[in-house]
Order: C-alpha cells, then sequence, then structure tokens
C-alpha cells in the first residue's frame, strides 16, 4: 500500500468543464508561470479564517464538499470541483468514459431548497429545451426550472404547495 | 424647530434597512423599538434599539413583520407612538397604514389612499393617464380572459406583457410573443398573482423591449411641497429584482432629467403624495419614457441618491411624517458626484443566483470616505432561507461615473466574506465589462449580453486546482492516512476538520 503511494510521481486535477492542471509529486508550494515560481501559501487566522496568499493577495478558500477523490472549492467566492486522479486512475477514468453509453434519462432537481408553487408539465407531455417545467419559489423569487433537454416527462415527483429541499428529484425526462 | 411629535418609534422591519431607520433615529435623538424574533434571535438589528420587543415564544407561520393586529398592539404596548414599515413586509399596504392612523401611531410612509392608488395597478394606469403622463399602450383596465388579451394584443401588437394588478418584484408578469402563447403565459401569470397578492386579477400593456430602467425619488410633504431628487437607474436586473443600481443616470441629460423628474413630481401630485416615493419609467432607445408604476415606500437603492444630494431620506421620511414642510424647494436640489451600489447577496451566481442561505463565518468590508456600507449582518450571523438574500449594500461614490467605477472596483475587491456564496464575483465581471463602462445597458443585459456571470483571474482556477490536489495528498497519501480515523483527524487542517464538523 504505502509503497504504491510513493510511486505516484504525478497527480491530476480534472476542472468539470475538463481542464487538466498536472502537479508533479512531492507537492510544491510554488506554481510556475512562465519562466517564473511564484509562491503558494496556504494561511489560517482568526480574522480572516483559511485563505490562499498568492503574489502579495489574499484569496478566501474554502472546501464545499469533498468525497473521494471529488472536491468542490470556493476559491475567491466562485466554487470550482475538480476530480484529482493519479496517473493510473486517469487512465482507466478514459476507458470506462469511453465505453460509457450515451445518456437517455435527464433528472430534474431542485436548484434550492423552496416550496413548488406550480407545476407546468404532466407525465407523457413533450417538452423543448428552454421550456418551463415548473415554478419554484425561493427567498421571495418564483423561479421557473427550464427544460435542459427535448423529450417526453416519464416522472412527476413534484406536487404543487409542497416544500423541496435542495437536490430532491422534481422530474425525469425522456430524451 | 419644529417640536416632534414622534418620541419612539416601533421599527416593522428587520435587517439592513431596520438598522438604517435606527442610526437615523438615534441622530435625531428618538427612541426605537426593534421586534427580536425567533427566527433571527441574535440579529444585529437588535442592538441598534433602545427598547426590544421579545416576540421569540410567537410560533405562527406568519412572520411578525407582516401581522397587522399584533404589531399595532406591540405599538402600544411598547408606547411608541410612530411605526416605520422600511421596504418589502407591510411597507406598501394601505390597510396597514389605516389601521396605525385609526390607532393615533403616526404611520412613517404616505396616506393609505395614496398607498392604494398607486398600489393597484390598473388605477395607477387611469391617474397616469389623466395626468397625461406617457404610458406604454395596453388594456383600459383588468382583463378577463386570454381572448380578450389577444383582441387587445392585435391592436396594439405583440409582444405584449401581462402583469398583475397587485403585482410587483416580478411576480405574475409574463411577456408574450405570438398569440397562441397567450393562453398559457395567461394562466400562469394569473395564478401566481393570485398565489402571490391574493388577487388574480391582470392586465396587458405594450412590451418595451430591451428599456432601461429609470426610477424618480420623489419627497413630499404635508402641505403640498413635492420635489424630485433625480433619477436612479436600475436596468442591471435579473427577474425584475434589482442587482446594482446608480445615481445619476448616463442615459439623462438635464433636459431629460426636468421633463422626467416634472412628470414624475406630477404623478404625485395627483394622489397628493406625501413621503418619501419612486416612479419608475421604462426608458427606450430613441429616449422616449413610459410610466410604469410608482412605489410608495423607501426603497433598498435610496443611498445612491442621497450619496449625490447630500439628504438623509429616512430623515426626512421622519420630519414629513411629524409634519414639518420641506426645507428646500426643486431648485435647491444640486446632484453632485455618482454613486453606485452592488446588491451583495447571499445567491450562487454559478446556479444563476440561485439563494445560499447560510452563517457568515467571517466578514470584513472596506472602509474609507468613498465607501459605504449598509448592513443587517455581522460575522456569526445567517442568511436564513425564510427572509430576502441580502448580505450588506456596497455603496461607493466618484467624482464621475468612471471614478465611481474606479472606486467600485477597488472596494469589490477588498470586500471578505465566508460562509456562503455571494454575487460578489457578478459585480467583480460586470464592472470590468465594456457594456457596463460605456453604460449602454438595458434591463435585458444579464439574460442576453452575458456569456458569464462570474469574473476570475487568469490563475484562480489553476490555485484551486493546487488546492484540491493538496487536500487529496492530505487526505490519501500521507503515511498517517493509513491509520485508524482518529489518527487521520490529526493530520487534517483545523480548518478542514472546522468545515467537517459544521457539517454535522
Amino acid at each position: 500500500m504505502v509503497n504504491d503511494k510513493l510511486h505516484i510521481k504525478k497527480l491530476y486535477a480534472l476542472s468539470s468543464e475538463n481542464r487538466k492542471y498536472s502537479f508533479s509529486l512531492p507537492l510544491k508550494h510554488t506554481i510556475r508561470i512562465g519562466k517564473r515560481d511564484y509562491e503558494v501559501k496556504l494561511k489560517s487566522d482568526d480574522k480572516y479564517g483559511t485563505y490562499i496568499l498568492w503574489k502579495n493577495r489574499k484569496y478566501p478558500v474554502e472546501i464545499i464538499r469533498s468525497s473521494q477523490n471529488k472536491y468542490e472549492i470556493l476559491f475567491n467566492d466562485i466554487s470550482y470541483t475538480f476530480t484529482v486522479e493519479t496517473p493510473f486512475s486517469l487512465k482507466r477514468k478514459k476507458v470506462i468514459d469511453s465505453t460509457r453509453g450515451k445518456i437517455e434519462k435527464e433528472t430534474i432537481k431542485a436548484p434550492m431548497p423552496g416550496k413548488i408553487i406550480d407545476v407546468i408539465v404532466r407525465e407523457g407531455s413533450t417538452v423543448l429545451r428552454g421550456e418551463p417545467l415548473l415554478i419554484l419559489e425561493a427567498m421571495k423569487m418564483q423561479n421557473e426550472i427550464i427544460s435542459p433537454v427535448n423529450g417526453t416527462i416519464v416522472k412527476v415527483l413534484a406536487k404543487p404547495n409542497s416544500n423541496v429541499m435542495k437536490d430532491d428529484v422534481l422530474l425525469e425526462i425522456k430524451l | 424647530m419644529n417640536l416632534m411629535k414622534i418620541k419612539r418609534i416601533l421599527i416593522a422591519n428587520r435587517g439592513e434597512i431596520a438598522v438604517r431607520i435606527m442610526k437615523t433615529a438615534c441622530l435625531m435623538k428618538l427612541e426605537t423599538v426593534a421586534i427580536k424574533t425567533a427566527v433571527e434571535p441574535n440579529a444585529m438589528y437588535l442592538s441598534s434599539a433602545d427598547v426590544i420587543f421579545d416576540n421569540t415564544d410567537d410560533t405562527s407561520e406568519i412572520p411578525i413583520f407582516l401581522n397587522i393586529e399584533k404589531l399595532i398592539e406591540i405599538a402600544v404596548t411598547m408606547n411608541a407612538n410612530a411605526i416605520h414599515p422600511g421596504y418589502g413586509f407591510l411597507a406598501e399596504n394601505a390597510y396597514f397604514a389605516q389601521k396605525c392612523l385609526d390607532n393615533k401611531i403616526i404611520y412613517i410612509g404616505p396616506s393609505p389612499e395614496a398607498i392604494y392608488k398607486m398600489g393597484n395597478k390598473t388605477i395607477a394606469r387611469k391617474i397616469a393617464l389623466t395626468s397625461g403622463i406617457p404610458m406604454a399602450m395596453g388594456s383600459e383596465g383588468n382583463i378577463a380572459n386570454e381572448e380578450e388579451a389577444v383582441a387587445i394584443a392585435e391592436k396594439i401588437g405583440y409582444p405584449v406583457i401581462i402583469k398583475a394588478a397587485s403585482g410587483g418584484g416580478g411576480r405574475g408578469m409574463r411577456i408574450v410573443r405570438k398569440a397562441d402563447e397567450m393562453e398559457k403565459m395567461f394562466i400562469i401569470a394569473s395564478k401566481e398573482a393570485e398565489i402571490a397578492f391574493h388577487d388574480p386579477s391582470v392586465f396587458v400593456e405594450k412590451y418595451i423591449e430591451n428599456p432601461k430602467h429609470i426610477e424618480f425619488q420623489i419627497l413630499g410633504d404635508t402641505k403640498g411641497n413635492i420635489v424630485h431628487l433625480g433619477e436612479r437607474e436600475c436596468s442591471i436586473q435579473r427577474k425584475h429584482q434589482k442587482l446594482l443600481e446608480e445615481a445619476p443616470s448616463s442615459a439623462l441629460d438635464d433636459k431629460l432629467r426636468k421633463k422626467m423628474g416634472d412628470m414624475a413630481v406630477e404623478i404625485a401630485r395627483a394622489v397628493n403624495y406625501h413621503s418619501a416615493g419612486t416612479v419608475e419609467f421604462l426608458l427606450d432607445s430613441e429616449k422616449n419614457f413610459y410610466f410604469m408604476e410608482m412605489n410608495t415606500r423607501i426603497q433598498v437603492e435610496h443611498p445612491v441618491t442621497e450619496l449625490i444630494t447630500g439628504l438623509d431620506l429616512i430623515e426626512q421620511q421622519i420630519r414629513i411624517a411629524n409634519g414639518e414642510e420641506l426645507s428646500f424647494k426643486q431648485k435647491d436640489i444640486k446632484l453632485k458626484g455618482w454613486a453606485i451600489e452592488c446588491r451583495i447577496n447571499a445567491e450562487d451566481v454559478q446556479a444563476g443566483f440561485a439563494p445560499d442561505p447560510g452563517k457568515i463565518e467571517s466578514l470584513h468590508m472596506p472602509a474609507d470616505q468613498n465607501i459605504r456600507i449598509d448592513t443587517g449582518v455581522q460575522a456569526g450571523s445567517s442568511i436564513v432561507a425564510s427572509y430576502d438574500s441580502m448580505i450588506a449594500k456596497l455603496i461607493v461614490k466618484g467624482k464621475d461615473r468612471k471614478d465611481a467605477i474606479k472606486n467600485c472596483k477597488m472596494a469589490l475587491d477588498k470586500v471578505w466574506i465566508k460562509g456562503t456564496k455571494t454575487t460578489l464575483p457578478f459585480f467583480r465581471m460586470l464592472v470590468r465589462h465594456p457594456k457596463f463602462q460605456d453604460g449602454t445597458f438595458t434591463t435585458s443585459f444579464i439574460e442576453k449580453d452575458l456569456e458569464k456571470y462570474y469574473f476570475n483571474s487568469e490563475y484562480e482556477e489553476m490555485l484551486a486546482a493546487w488546492l484540491a490536489t493538496k487536500l487529496f495528498i492530505e487526505e490519501n497519501l500521507n503515511d498517517d492516512s493509513i491509520n485508524v480515523n482518529f489518527e487521520h483527524g490529526k493530520v487534517m487542517s483545523p480548518w478542514l476538520l472546522n468545515k467537517r464538523i459544521n457539517q454535522f
């Protein structure tokens, strides 16, 4: 086990848009831009909490979620999601990705906690991308949840006047 | 000096506006009463009050700030002889204003009659029409069904907008571009209106494409004097929710300002308006303007007007309610400099501005002579889902628009908020956007002109990637990680641990 770990020479952080950042191990506390190395410091104090110090500026950082090799990081108020891969896991991931079939179903989840005001579609209705599916009220705003795809509604789980939590499944659309 | 009839004010509100009102009341040596609720028993606004009414045992589902009978009762028990409604909640409820008067409590706001007339869009339209105020063409009154809506739309031409008669805040509004959309949109708008305002009635008017939202601040006293304090431009909106406001507007010159300002005063005069109010117009690309509505309350964005006029609008509201005459005339109002307000909300810009309630872990705001911060939260406060998502208003001034934008850009980089996602990345993008800088943006800017809702500098994602990699190493590759969980915890940096603990 320990030996395996010592053999890892590189790690890759893949962004959700599939940009790849590679880092050699042991991890340096500098990042090279052009021909110069700049120091990155991870610091924490009572006043600012945790932050990264880079080129004389403090950037707030927070870990929003981490599970297995997946990390959601809030950096300067913007969230980034990465999966960190070893050279081996990256190769395996590529194989899995290429063999995975086409997605056939789109699940619509509540983007925020709130109350369902109205469900516009019914099971069996066909929808086009951009058409309103339902209306969710949260923090005095009525949010129209629109269809991200063209398809047929196969399941309606959302009920008018019911409260939903973030990520509750509202609808399923067959592509 | 006039005798102050108002001695003690009940603040029928919470958050930053409660703090804001109490700040002025304190300067005027007036006492204030704030209400402590079970939802926010440690809220910051409570520390601004002279007296606190403890309402934490009230378990009703309706917030106290909407409970008319109870608020009147609190005012009476606490010896408050005036009520300030703030904005939102009961701020534009004619019945509440009337109830105050019935109970000999001074309502710091306009008359119930003015609130009622302007609150009902169809009545307001009729008043504007008889006063000769330009308006978008539309239905004469409310419409009964989609056939009637189609008939009007055929007459005035598509696109049209269906609006709730009792509406506001973007609810119960639907744009219709062709006849076959009408039925669906009519039903949605009417249903939304019924849920939101207990009134399903809607009307139709011509939809002005890509307008600017320009509003005029009005002040009127009970002696019949009415002035305007210039305009605010509030075109940066999402779903009719304003995000950034500025004063003055780069779209107006002195001539147009006078013309629109006179119209705004005219419409206020038509309802014998007193107190602070706002007349909203849409301005099209040919500089034609159309009356939209009048808000009969203090607005969230009032500070930008205060910064360029040097007036304290809350003080003016209190003095007017006290029966005092305005101490200035229209010619005395001089607009000086430029002011911009950014609404820093607990929202996830990357998830379409979805609310992101949570606990503010740390909060640091920049301070200098060009910056004003209006807030109702501090480190440790929670942004709760039951109320709006505002954290703070960052208000920045400059000698002109360019200078104000420059100061705003610098200030935005100095705001530090941890604990929830915020609209900061949006504003950082906005102040750098050429269309914002040149002032040509319209209300459709966010929906149509933006590809990316946030700003990050070139290396920020890389630094975040570095951090993710560092965490992965700490959690998976350090020798300690093969040990039992307890040991694993030891090597975790304390801040990660903190975050973990907070999750449970």
